[in-house]
């Protein structure tokens, strides 16, 4: 044996690094074997997926009695694998004239050197009574994946809120959009077992990947008052030429949005050929304008509230202006009210008498007033690209800004804003939060996986403060500028709106918004209605002649949706020349044709029927109708 | 000693077969579909890796002989003849290009890689000259590194980084354990540090390799791709792996899976159990080897045993080290398991020098 002790000592020395260099690599080893294993699994798994999507179902969006506002449609969507198949040629020979392609075109797709193709457009969510007909082709390679397209039962309803998918189901806009994550689900997929290039492997299953639908979004939004709001501003639209329109229902004890509009309009099957502006925007959350006289109804609350007014006792004049730090602010009527109750200042919408309710309650007061009815900040009403409007600070509030504040001008609020102030003003003083989302519903098994409850931000006013503004309110619609909205039995109240456009901090001459703001009944309010109608071009351009008769229509069709039963005790409607005047209609019924011949009612008696007595007449007793109009008497014999 | 020695030699060959069968069962498993898709054969790999086998068991037996290796002049001889191949093979139509290197001489249906054979040749010849120097004076000399660079400038300009890289290891390991100084080591490892940083400085791309090197994932289909296709195939598997034949990453997702990457499809398949008797077998041998020197009656012998069996080992390092991602992607074969025919004779020739070597003479 030849060893000296320093080449022992180095060869220990190598031995022992070799010893750490094994070391080194077993711990590498455990690192990855072990400490990355799931990332590593996670990424090789990517890695070998070859799936055709088979798309879970987007999730339903539906109305809350479960009507279906926006499904699904099966449309199936061809795939092809170009390397389980060595015949691109004959592929597109046999698809072409099925799928009414060009068979270049279709060949070149098909020779693409990737692992999956697509084919589409042409192959993509055809009839599936076609895509039965390729499957009996039985073409290797070419696989029929289950796509589904949104199908809307209700066309135009709610596009505006409800947004659009795009050409993956990808939630694009409104609702769709907000709620993407939540209707996508996760999608079901056939799972191919390939090599690196997609070929087969002969001996291994093809697996599958289970999904899951998307959950089923209920919301507030009832179908019937929908439409009963869509067909009223489609028709103001165009009676009136306007640019806009926006319509709010909300049930003002729970905040929960019954109809929401935005005009114009659109279909969301053909998103592509309108502006994005239409889509984009929802205009009841994003819009901003002065409210104009809507605005009053806080100013109003504030003074009862703080007791600085009694409607009826208290005096006001009325000289048509009124002068604050040396400015003149004019009433709408040029002329003035003269002397009048406050009462009468809330039914003629008289400014100088709002004026002095805002001094009244001073400005501290209104501005924290303001704030509590919610301005000034969104509603949370979870509806996408809500706007918070635009109050004066604080600083640059001085008398002028607070006597134009009292009356709504010079102030920014969206819609939802006023209808959520004025809910609270009406409902006994609860500032409700307004939403549109009631449940959210998991598709598969009908489990609510969660439910919105209504949500109190605040109690703003007393019970009997609201009351006294209801009342006042109810005047305003019986006796006052809001008379358009008046339907009988239904005790609507409510306040017109009317104000100037203003561009980059301008008024923009001779366009305004018009606008009213309902509820009914006065007695217990079921719902609130907001209606804006964007620069109307034809009519006087004030809310009580276009809004407040969009209103009252809207309340008095959909009134039995909401649970609004007829009401006996009401304030009659003050006649006034040029008013339709109207007039009860007796009860005929049981009377003999003789008896009623002589009485000589104001009315066109139509007999129906043969027979001396009546058995039942249309209008019921105690409806009202126009003086001159129709009776029709049924006729039975004795 | 010699019922030591005739033990130590057990172990030896017997960590040598064991690593050499899970070769060819592995070739086998691992380069089957990859055969296929390109060769239209299930198994063409096994084949011709059993026939280099009978090749580098025949080679085996010669080499552990062949009295003929025990004398200086043969080995002068066969690193010249080395060297003329490893300069032939640059000569265009005798070497012939793959993967970008110009590393091969085709014999018929043969093909030979001289740098394998360089590196024996190399390491033997330089042992003799290390082992016939007087003990007295400076162990340093310029012509053991004229013997190294020669060979190794040949083989940069193929170039063949991986198989340099491998035999400036393995002598400055031969020197190590022949006595140079520890100052000539500490001077190496400054002087690498500071060129290395150095090299860093002047070009901020070199960085950026690093970095890629570090962080696979930031270009997953170029750079980093081997590196990720590797860990997919080692990291799943966990304990036990996916069990024989059922890699996944052999499906044409790891390229050429029967070559340098074969460690990876181990260790897919057979888990981290499998990959640790693997790392396990190899320390066995380096241990036996190094016995083997440490016993040896010549210096020319231990210095031989020692630095082959360095050799082996540390080749094996690299490879397992770049597949599990401890180390940057290098082109280089693990020992007696990779598919190729050069790699398993000349490292069958390495145990059979050893063995020839570790004979009482």
């Amino acid at each position: 044996m030849w060893v000296t002790k320093q080449v022992s000592v180095r060869l220990k020395f190598v031995m022992m690094i070799f010893i750490c260099l094994g070391c080194l690599l077993i711990g590498k080893l455990i690192t990855v074997q072990f400490f990355q294993h799931d990332f590593l699994t996670k990424k090789a798994e990517e890695n070998w997926d070859r799936e055709v999507p088979m798309k879970s179902l987007r999730g339903n969006i539906v109305d809350r009695s479960g009507k279906l506002l926006v499904g699904n449609r099966l449309a199936p969507t061809l795939y092809f694998m170009p390397a389980q198949n060595r015949e691109p040629e004959k592929v597109a020979a046999q698809l072409a004239p099925m799928l009414q392609m060009d068979e270049k075109k279709l060949e070149e797709q098909l020779k693409k050197k990737v692992t999956i193709i697509k084919i589409a457009p042409e192959g993509k969510n055809i009839s599936y009574e076609l895509a039965e007909k390729i499957q009996k082709l039985q073409i290797a390679g070419l696989y029929t994946g289950l796509d589904y397209v949104r199908d809307y039962p209700y066309g135009v309803l709610l596009s505006r809120l409800l947004g659009f998918t795009g050409s993956d189901m990808q939630g694009l806009a409104g609702l769709e959009y907000q709620y993407n994550d939540l209707l996508l689900g996760k999608q079901s997929a056939i799972r191919l077992f390939t090599d690196a290039k997609g070929a087969n492997l002969p001996h291994v299953e093809d697996g599958w990947r289970e999904g899951q639908d998307g959950a089923t979004l209920e919301l507030t939004i009832d179908v019937d008052v929908q439409k009963v709001i869509e067909r009223e501003l489609a028709q103001a639209m165009e009676k009136y030429e306007a640019d806009q329109a926006i319509g709010i229902a909300m049930n003002p004890k729970t905040g929960e949005i019954l109809g929401l509009a935005s005009f114009p309009t659109y279909n969301p099957t053909e998103y592509q050929k309108v502006d994005s502006k239409i889509y984009n925007r929802n205009l009841p959350v994003w819009m901003t304008y002065e409210p104009g006289s809507t605005f009053k109804i806080i100013t109003l609350s504030a003074a009862l509230e703080e007791n600085v007014v009694d409607l009826e006792k208290d005096q006001f004049f009325d000289p048509g202006y009124a002068n604050v730090e040396g400015a003149t602010l004019r009433c709408w009527k040029r002329e003035g009210h003269g002397q009048e109750t406050f009462l009468e200042v809330v039914e003629n919408s008289c400014n100088p008498g709002f004026i002095e309710l805002g001094r009244r309650v001073g400005p501290t007061k209104l501005q924290q007033y303001i704030r509590d009815f919610g301005f000034g900040q969104v509603t949370g009403s979870n509806m996408a690209g809500e706007s918070t409007g635009i109050l004066f600070s604080p600083k640059n509030y001085g008398p002028v800004e607070h006597a134009t504040t009292s009356f709504g001008q010079g102030i920014s609020v969206t819609p939802i804003q006023q209808v959520q102030a004025v809910s609270a003003a009406v409902n006994g003083g609860k500032l409700m939060t307004p939403y549109i989302v009631k449940k959210v519903i998991n598709s598969e098994n009908g489990k609510t996986l969660k439910t919105y409850e209504p949500t109190l931000k605040r109690q703003v006013i007393r019970p009997e403060t609201s009351a006294k503004v209801r009342n006042a309110l109810e005047s305003v619609v019986a006796n006052g500028s809001g008379r358009g909205a008046y339907q009988d039995h239904l005790r609507i109240g409510g306040k017109t709106g009317t104000a100037q456009k203003a561009e980059n901090g301008r008024y923009k001459s001779g366009e305004y918004i018009v606008s009213f703001i309902g509820f009914a009944p006065a007695d217990d309010p079921k719902v609130v209605v907001y209606v804006a109608v964007d620069n109307p071009k034809h009519g006087s351009q004030f809310g009580g002649v276009i809004a407040a008769p969009i209103v009252g229509q809207i309340i008095e069709d959909i009134h039995t949706t909401v649970g609004i039963t007829d009401r006996k005790e009401q304030m009659e409607k003050e006649y006034r020349w040029g008013d339709v005047e109207k007039v009860r209609v007796p009860n005929l019924v049981g009377k003999t044709k003789e008896e009623i011949t002589e009485l000589l009612y104001p009315f066109r008696i139509e007999w129906h029927g043969e027979g001396e007595k009546i058995a039942s007449q249309l209008p019921k007793a105690d409806a009202q109708i126009v003086k001159d109009g129709t009776i029709h008497v049924y006729l039975e014999k004795q | 000693m010699p019922c030591l020695i005739q033990r130590d030699r057990l172990l030896l060959m017997i960590a040598t077969l064991f690593l050499t069968v899970i070769g060819i069962v592995f070739v086998y498993s691992a380069g089957s579909y990859w055969g296929k898709i390109h060769y239209g054969q299930t198994a063409p790999f096994l084949v011709k890796q059993l026939i280099y086998l009978g090749v580098a068991l025949l080679s085996f037996s010669f080499c552990g002989r062949y009295k003929g290796l025990q004398s200086e002049k043969t080995w002068t001889l066969l690193y010249w003849l080395s060297i003329l191949l490893l300069a032939a093979v640059l000569v265009p139509g005798i070497g012939v290009v793959r993967n970008g290197s110009q590393s091969w001489i085709a014999l018929g249906p043969l093909s030979l890689q001289p740098s394998e054979l360089t590196k024996i040749a190399t390491i033997v010849k330089l042992s003799f000259i290390l082992s016939n120097q007087k003990s007295t004076g400076s162990k340093i000399h310029w012509r053991h590194f004229g013997y190294l660079f020669l060979p190794i400038i040949l083989i940069m300009l193929q170039p063949d980084f991986g198989s340099a890289f491998i035999l400036i290891v393995s002598v400055f390991l031969l020197f190590f354990i022949s006595g140079y100084p520890i100052r000539f080591y500490v001077f190496l490892i400054i002087a690498g540090v500071v060129g290395l940083v150095g090299l860093i400085l002047s070009a901020p791309y070199r960085l950026k390799r690093i970095q890629a090197f570090l962080d696979p994932w930031s270009d997953p289909l170029g750079s980093g791709f081997q590196a990720i296709q590797s860990l997919l195939a080692i990291g799943p598997a966990g304990l036990y792996g996916f069990g024989f034949g059922n890699s996944r990453q052999k499906y044409l997702y790891l390229p050429e899976p029967q070559n340098d990457f074969i460690f990876s499809i181990i260790a897919e398949e057979m888990g981290f159990i499998g990959a640790a008797i693997i790392i396990f077998a190899f320390g066995v041998l380096i241990y036996a080897g190094f016995k083997l020197a440490y016993k040896s009656s010549h210096k020319v012998s231990l210095y031989s045993i020692a630095t082959l069996i360095g050799m082996i080992g540390f080749q094996a390092f690299l490879n397992i080290g770049v597949v599990s991602g401890l180390l940057p992607v290098t082109g280089v074969t693990l020992p007696f398991i990779s598919y190729g025919g050069t790699s398993l004779v000349v490292t069958w020739i390495a145990i059979g020098i050893v063995w020839n070597f570790s004979k009482e003479r």
